[in-house]
């Protein structure tokens, strides 16, 4: 049954990797004007989920459904073409290509291409240190640039959705700041989100809504506005004697 | 060192360049979009020249050069295509791609090598050269054929960088090399670009195959040595590199030239074996390439 509620709506999923089950049967949904925030410790499986709904990895079991359509057997390039966008974790982009260039590449898909104008209009907008840094090589950007132009590369494949790993991994509070803001900015315009971060203060800023993975599985759902429990992250970290 | 002895070393070195270029590059794609070496490229310029030859010559089907050297161009599409998905497909996902392609690879150009042998027969054949005559050049007279090989590689490669550079397939193709996860998460579909390349990379073995067929004679080990030549080329010049590939292959098209001439055709290939070694203790990461991949 299609559910046009939903942008994504994901089944008991499972993946991982070679002998080793990572996911074990999530589900969860993102509604068509929603930000969602996913949050749980290192190793959990956080970027594996993100790499199975855009099946960089195969799920093993379980399905995926973006705007009311199965995509769990597309490959990655089609599920793109749809408008599923994936900003992977720590990307480092084309190391040799400029910044214009891998912009305008990420246009790549015909739907994209169509849009590359306006797209990289609004991407130099959000982003004026990239604008200013055109002909700069992808390896010789610092960290917070990469992660601009992360974040605009998926842009410019014309978003239905966007689904981010850790934009803020490693950056300044400044910066955090400044990526928040492009980040609040771009779902403005009705791009649901899926966000995952560490930074528990940073998600509750701009989400609607929040799980919390723990091994592999989605332990809790958080909505905004609810008293968030820092029992239950602490838990998560340190662990829990309670039953 | 008279001047007319210099300008013959000059010329002959840019026309081995030349055609070392044309070889090396595709060699050098291939490498930098899959990250392995494809041993059946110097067996693809064999077999190009072959075809040109039967569909063009007189004791073949006597279609005509023009008919023969474009059948050739196009059959290459498809030899690449296979040679793809047969012997580097399979292999994508293994963590010893490089190692299990160097034996898949070599499988294929000896399979293609006797193939040739059963199909064409030891004998030499020769193809009619695109262009007749000789032509005078820096006080040293050349074969046209030759002079067309110095004009037409470079152009040849003007249209690879152009391609790579700034067609939307050749910025994909670039991208794949460098980054493959990224590149399928901005919606290239990977697996056709590895194919694009080969079959670009096929192409470029079999437009050297059909220029130097007229220049030497066609055996079935016709595109043995150009092979290893391009090979060291490849690693000379920097791995991944395309400028450096092409650097490289005039500088040792060149330096041959000059070793012919100062000791022979004898020990010229040996010694350059020998200074490439010198070259890349100084410097590892060749000519133009990076520290590391
Ligand atoms: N390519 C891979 N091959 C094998 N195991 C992997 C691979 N990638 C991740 N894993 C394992 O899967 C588990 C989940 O990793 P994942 O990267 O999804 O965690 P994460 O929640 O994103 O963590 P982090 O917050 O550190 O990014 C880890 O135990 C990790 O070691
Ligand atoms: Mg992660």
């Amino acid at each position: 049954m299609s559910n046009n509620t939903n942008a994504l709506e994901i089944v008991d999923l499972r993946a991982g990797y070679d002998a080793s089950d990572v996911l074990l049967g999530i589900s969860l949904h993102v509604g068509l004007r929603e930000r969602v925030g996913l949050f749980g410790p290192n190793g959990h499986g956080k970027t594996t989920l993100l790499n199975t709904i855009s099946h960089v990895i195969g799920p093993r079991a379980g399905s995926i459904r973006f705007m009311g359509e199965a995509i769990d057997a597309l490959a990655s390039q089609k599920i793109v073409a749809r408008g599923l966008i994936h900003v992977p974790q720590a990307n480092r982009l084309f190391p040799d290509m400029e910044i214009m260039e891998t912009l305008e590449l990420a246009a790549f898909t015909p739907r994209a291409q169509k849009e590359l104008k306006t797209n990289l209009e609004c991407v130099l907008s959000l982003f004026p240190r990239l604008a200013e840094r055109r002909r700069q090589q992808c390896k010789t950007l610092s960290g917070g640039e990469r992660q601009m132009l992360s974040i605009g590369v998926g842009l410019m494949c014309a978003p239905r959705m966007l689904m981010l790993d850790e934009p803020t991994l490693g950056l300044s509070p400044k910066l955090k700041d400044e990526l928040a803001e492009a980040i609040a900015e771009i779902s403005s315009r009705g791009i649901p989100l899926l966000l995952v971060e560490q930074d528990i203060a940073f998600v509750l800023s701009l989400v609607d809504r929040m799980y919390l993975v723990d091994h592999g599985e989605i332990s809790r759902e958080i909505n905004r506005g609810a008293e968030v429990d820092h029992q239950d992250i602490m838990d998560m970290y340190f662990g829990s004697e309670r039953a | 060192m008279t001047s007319d002895i210099l300008s013959a070393i000059i010329v002959s070195g840019i026309v081995l360049g030349s055609g070392y270029a044309l070889m090396a590059s595709g060699l050098s794609l291939v490498w930098s979009t899959l990250g392995i070496f494809n041993f059946a490229h110097g067996v693809l310029m064999t077999l190009g020249a072959y075809l040109a030859w039967t569909v063009s010559d007189a004791a073949g089907l006597d279609f005509g050069l023009a008919t023969g050297i474009a059948v050739s161009i196009a059959a290459m599409v498809g030899v690449g295509i296979l040679i793809e998905r047969v012997v580097v497909r399979p292999f994508y996902d293994h963590r010893d791609i490089l190692l299990i392609t160097v034996m898949t690879t070599l499988a294929a150009m000896i399979v293609i090598q006797k193939g040739i042998q059963l199909i064409w027969g030891a004998r030499l054949k020769q193809l009619a050269p695109i262009m007749p005559g000789n032509v005078r050049l820096l006080q040293t007279t050349i074969s046209a054929q030759e002079a067309l090989i110095i004009v037409l590689a470079p152009l040849v490669l003007c249209a690879l960088w152009l391609f790579l550079g700034r067609s939307r397939i050749g910025r994909a193709i670039r991208a794949v090399g460098q980054n493959p996860s990224a590149a399928r998460l901005i919606g290239i579909d990977v697996s056709l670009i590895f194919i694009i390349a080969f079959a670009v990379s096929a192409v470029l073995a079999g437009l050297t195959g059909v220029l130097l067929g007229s220049v030497r004679l066609l055996t079935p080990e016709f595109g043995a040595e150009p092979l290893v030549k391009a090979l060291i080329i490849v690693i000379f010049g920097g791995l991944g590199s395309l400028s450096g590939t092409i650097l490289a292959a005039y500088i040792i098209g060149l330096l041959e030239a000059t070793l012919v001439f100062l000791v022979g055709i004898y020990w010229a290939p040996s010694l350059i074996f020998v200074l490439l070694i010198f070259v890349l203790i100084l410097r590892p990461q060749g000519l133009l390439g990076k520290v590391v991949r």
